[in-house]
């Protein structure tokens, strides 16, 4: 009998601390992310960038993933690949003072409490900022995942990305499911 | 469209290929799955893509295309698209299943095996990894006494054929591996109603949450209540004494189940509790006819904590411990004279843990595991309320353990081997060691074609090695050991043309020492012995297409040939055809669904040697999603022609065939916050 009492317990505890607590960030699943990695390659494909983001002309691209990268081998088929003829270059990086010759940053869900922060010191500086937490695209990062049906979708801030002087194709915007100009 | 018309051996392979000139003629989009490089995608197709694996063939997270199975996946968006209110519904639409009910517990039938009076032992039921099967019957529940709300399923594998291999005892001709939703997709707050034909009314209340770095919560709590069939009428019982076959509010359905889930970092804590009050109308056992207080209550709850981390690159470990309750509660009244209620009651209570760790290395993908369980309680009482005589107070308790190990071998780029062995040992019956070898052969990117062979075994529970009443009618047999199955199985997966799949299987099944219930012509007491044999041979075929816009069809045919090996007779309630058609089509954009389901299950044999008759059920959805922010609005029609049909009864049982619902009614509302 006492065990039933427990486990009642164990619910009506539970159900308190559901009822009391915020709505936060994404959880973990790789094959999630693996879908995201793919997503974010070819996000590259439809941004231009301009010429002086990279040091010279044989500078590699580099995506860097800021915070606790969520992505596990999700980039590795990427490491492989070419952007504009440039080599990429994966980097886990943990502030955004080592964001330099970044053109992409994914900023993880980690990084959330002090998301201001990272798009304020990322501002104005070339970088296509990807993220997919709440309010990211709002608060003034350039593309944002979500999830709807067990798909990814992912909305995007072309007001942001004009400030960072990149151009996001038409197409990419077409696809997107909100654009906040 | 009468099948009984026309011959359907000869109609199938016609009717296969009709539908694939109409499946194939369907205009699809590419979208892409189990596409080893996400890379080379465009955006178009990672947008259309959606991420399904399978966990529950292997224990770890694998291609459909890969496992050593043959296996079917439901989704959330299914259930709600096909208005499923049970699991019995969900299983109902499979391939090669036939579930049965007796107005008192579904019971599932799996390539033609579904001996009447025979528990869902043969069948394992994991709920995230726990196994839901209790200790006393080792059965799973799969109607309203299940321990999940269905709302709470995000996916379901049915594995198909043998796993003892890898999860012992009742993992005989299915494995049905439940994941249930993450705090993330119940969002916070959902509230669902429903109200459904014969005064029945349910209502849901989910709560999902997750920290920043903090722990995700989920909790929900669901309560069904159903008045059941007014009145159900009986022929068998049609005589003035007895209402004139008329039964009345004895078909009564109450429940609500709990369900709870914390992860943080590492953990997840999860517990369940549910209990359901069922009305039996049938007066089986010789009871009192049109008696409401004939009623069965089955409790089911338990608290499972599970460890899962990474070591290092290419290894993980699993680690679980748990505490699971289960109490059966049923009142029979009978007339001796005196009127009195006749009581069963079961109660278990099991503990247990697993340790399993997993590893990748040079072509080879290891797991392995170790399992222990204690039973701590599995009691059985019989006796009459009043005046009172107690017949059976059977208390035990029992062990088991468990090793096994399962490695997959990628042998060539386009061949895996997949061996697999366990060996259980249980204190009251011994051990039992069953392996399985599956070979995945890949001869075309589009073909997969696998070759299985497996064993798997069932132990006695303890109703059929301890129940007894007194040696009045029943006596127990302490020497009964596990039953068994082999199994061999060829299975074909092939991508015809664009989303089109085609899958075939063909299987041979030989049980052996299957435990069954017969009359000892020495004292003329019915008891278990391991006497039963039976040799199933099958064929089943699949087609599946998914096409632009979610518009998605599937149709399964299967044919299957159940034979008692002692008899040489074609066996009871074993439907040698079964055909399942679903079909989802967008009628606005991704708000309004209409999800259709045609199932026809051919003639099967009572116990009496009648003919319970074939029949085509169609059930029919629609779904509404999105026209108002948070809403989801569906009505459904279940048997939507009211074809009247009926599943046959057992041997407890005066009528030879139960009568099943005709047409009936679902509307339900679904509102997040």
């Amino acid at each position: 009998m006492i065990n039933r009492v427990a486990i009642v317990m164990f619910f009506l505890l539970a159900g308190i601390m559901t009822v009391k607590t915020p709505a936060a960030a994404d959880e973990r699943m790789p094959r999630e992310y693996e879908v995201k990695a793919a997503f974010v390659y070819n996000f590259t494909k439809f941004v231009e960038w301009p010429a002086a983001s990279f040091a010279n002309e044989r500078a590699p691209f580099n995506i860097c993933i800021l915070g606790s990268n969520p992505f596990g081998k999700g980039f590795d088929p990427i490491r492989s690949k070419t952007v504009n003829n440039r080599a990429v270059v994966i980097r886990d990086i943990d502030d955004t003072g080592d964001a330099g010759g970044c053109q992409l940053v994914f900023v993880s869900s980690s990084e959330q409490p002090h998301m201001a922060a990272v798009l304020a010191s990322l501002d104005k500086r070339s970088v296509l900022t990807v993220a997919d937490m709440k309010n990211f695209a709002q608060s003034g990062g350039m593309i944002n995942f979500v999830l709807a049906e067990n798909k990814v979708r992912f909305n995007i801030n072309t007001r942001a990305s004009n400030r960072a002087g990149l151009k996001i194709s038409s197409h990419l915007l077409k696809l997107a499911k909100t654009v906040i100009e | 469209m009468n099948i009984q018309l026309i011959n359907i051996k000869k109609a199938a392979p016609a009717m296969a290929c009709a539908l694939l000139l109409v499946f194939a003629a369907g205009k699809s989009q590419a979208v892409v799955e189990e596409q080893t490089n996400l890379t080379e995608l465009s955006i178009e197709n990672l947008m259309e893509l959606r991420v399904q694996t399978v966990s529950g063939a292997s224990k770890f997270e694998q291609k459909v295309g890969e496992a050593p199975s043959s296996v079917s996946i439901i989704t959330a968006d299914d259930i709600r698209k096909y208005g499923y209110r049970t699991l019995a519904d969900i299983l109902k639409g499979q391939r090669s299943f036939n579930v049965t009910y007796d107005r008192d517990y579904a019971r599932v039938g799996m390539r033609g095996f579904n001996l009447p009076g025979d528990y869902n032992s043969r069948i394992l039921i994991l709920l995230d990894g726990h196994r839901a099967n209790d200790n006393i019957l080792n059965q799973a529940f799969v109607g309203t006494d299940f321990v999940l709300d269905v709302d709470l399923i995000s996916k379901i594998e049915i594995i198909r054929g043998p796993s003892s291999s890898i999860y012992g005892t009742s993992a005989f001709f299915a494995v049905i591996n439940i994941i249930t939703k993450n705090a993330k997709e119940l969002k916070r707050v959902e509230a669902s109603g429903e109200a459904e034909s014969y005064g029945t009314y349910k209502g849901r209340l989910s709560l999902g949450n997750n920290f920043k770095n903090g722990p995700e919560l989920l909790f929900s709590g669901s309560y069904r209540d159903s008045k059941g069939q007014q009145s159900l009428y009986y022929k068998e019982f049609d005589t003035p004494s007895s209402n004139n076959g008329i039964a009345q509010n004895c078909d009564y359905d109450r429940n609500y189940n709990l369900f709870s889930k914390v992860s943080y970092d590492h953990f997840t804590l999860e517990g369940t509790l549910s209990s359901r009050t069922k009305g039996v109308p049938t007066a089986y056992y010789g009871s009192i006819f049109n008696d409401s207080r004939n009623q069965n209550v089955d409790e089911r709850g338990y608290l499972d904590l599970k460890y899962e981390n990474k070591l290092g690159e290419n290894a993980q470990i699993m680690a679980r411990f748990y505490y699971d309750h289960y109490k059966l509660d049923s009142s029979v009244p009978h007339d001796y004279p005196p009127v009195t209620i006749n009581k069963f009651i079961a109660r278990g209570e099991w503990w247990g843990g697993e340790l399993q760790a997993a590893t990748t290395f040079y072509k080879n993908k290891l797991i392995g595991g170790i399992e222990y369980e204690a039973n701590i309680k599995q009691n059985q009482n019989v006796h009459d309320i009043d005046p009172y005589f107690g017949y059976l107070d059977d208390k035990r308790t029992s062990s088991r353990w468990a090793l096994y190990a399962q490695d997959e071998i990628a042998v060539t780029s386009n061949l895996i081997l997949n061996a697999g062995i366990r060996y259980d040992r249980y204190s009251d019956v011994g051990g039992s060691v069953n392996p399985r070898f599956a070979l995945i052969y890949n001869p075309l990117e589009t073909m997969t074609l696998k070759a299985l062979y497996g064993t798997a075994f069932r132990v006695p529970n303890v109703f059929e090695r301890y129940f007894s009443d007194g040696n009045l009618t029943t006596k127990t047999n302490h020497d009964l050991k596990p039953e068994h199955i082999r199994t061999y199985e060829l299975v074909l997966e092939q991508k015809l043309v664009e989303n089109l799949r085609l899958s075939a299987s063909g299987f041979h099944n030989e049980i052996k020492d299957q435990i069954a219930m017969e009359t000892d012509p020495a004292d003329g007491l019915l008891v278990y012995r391991n006497r039963g044999a039976f040799t199933a041979n099958g064929i089943e075929l699949e087609l599946e297409n998914t096409w632009k816009n979610d518009l998605k069809a599937r149709i399964s045919y299967s044919y299957q040939e159940v034979t008692n090996d002692n008899t040489h007779e074609w066996v009871p309630n074993s439907p040698k055809h079964q055909l399942k058609f679903n079909l989802t089509i967008p009628v606005l954009q991704d708000r309004i669904f209409a999800g259709l389901e045609e199932q026809y299950t051919s003639t099967r044999k009572t116990l009496a040697g009648n003919r319970a008759g074939d029949f085509f059920i169609t059930n029919l959805t629609l779904f509404s999603q999105k026209l108002v922010p948070g809403l989801e609005l569906s009505g459904n029609v279940y048997n939507l022609f009211d074809k009247k049909y009926g599943d046959p009864g057992f041997k407890e049982f005066v009528q030879d065939v139960i009568e099943q619902d005709g047409r009936t009614f679902r509307i339900k509302l679904t509102y997040r916050f």
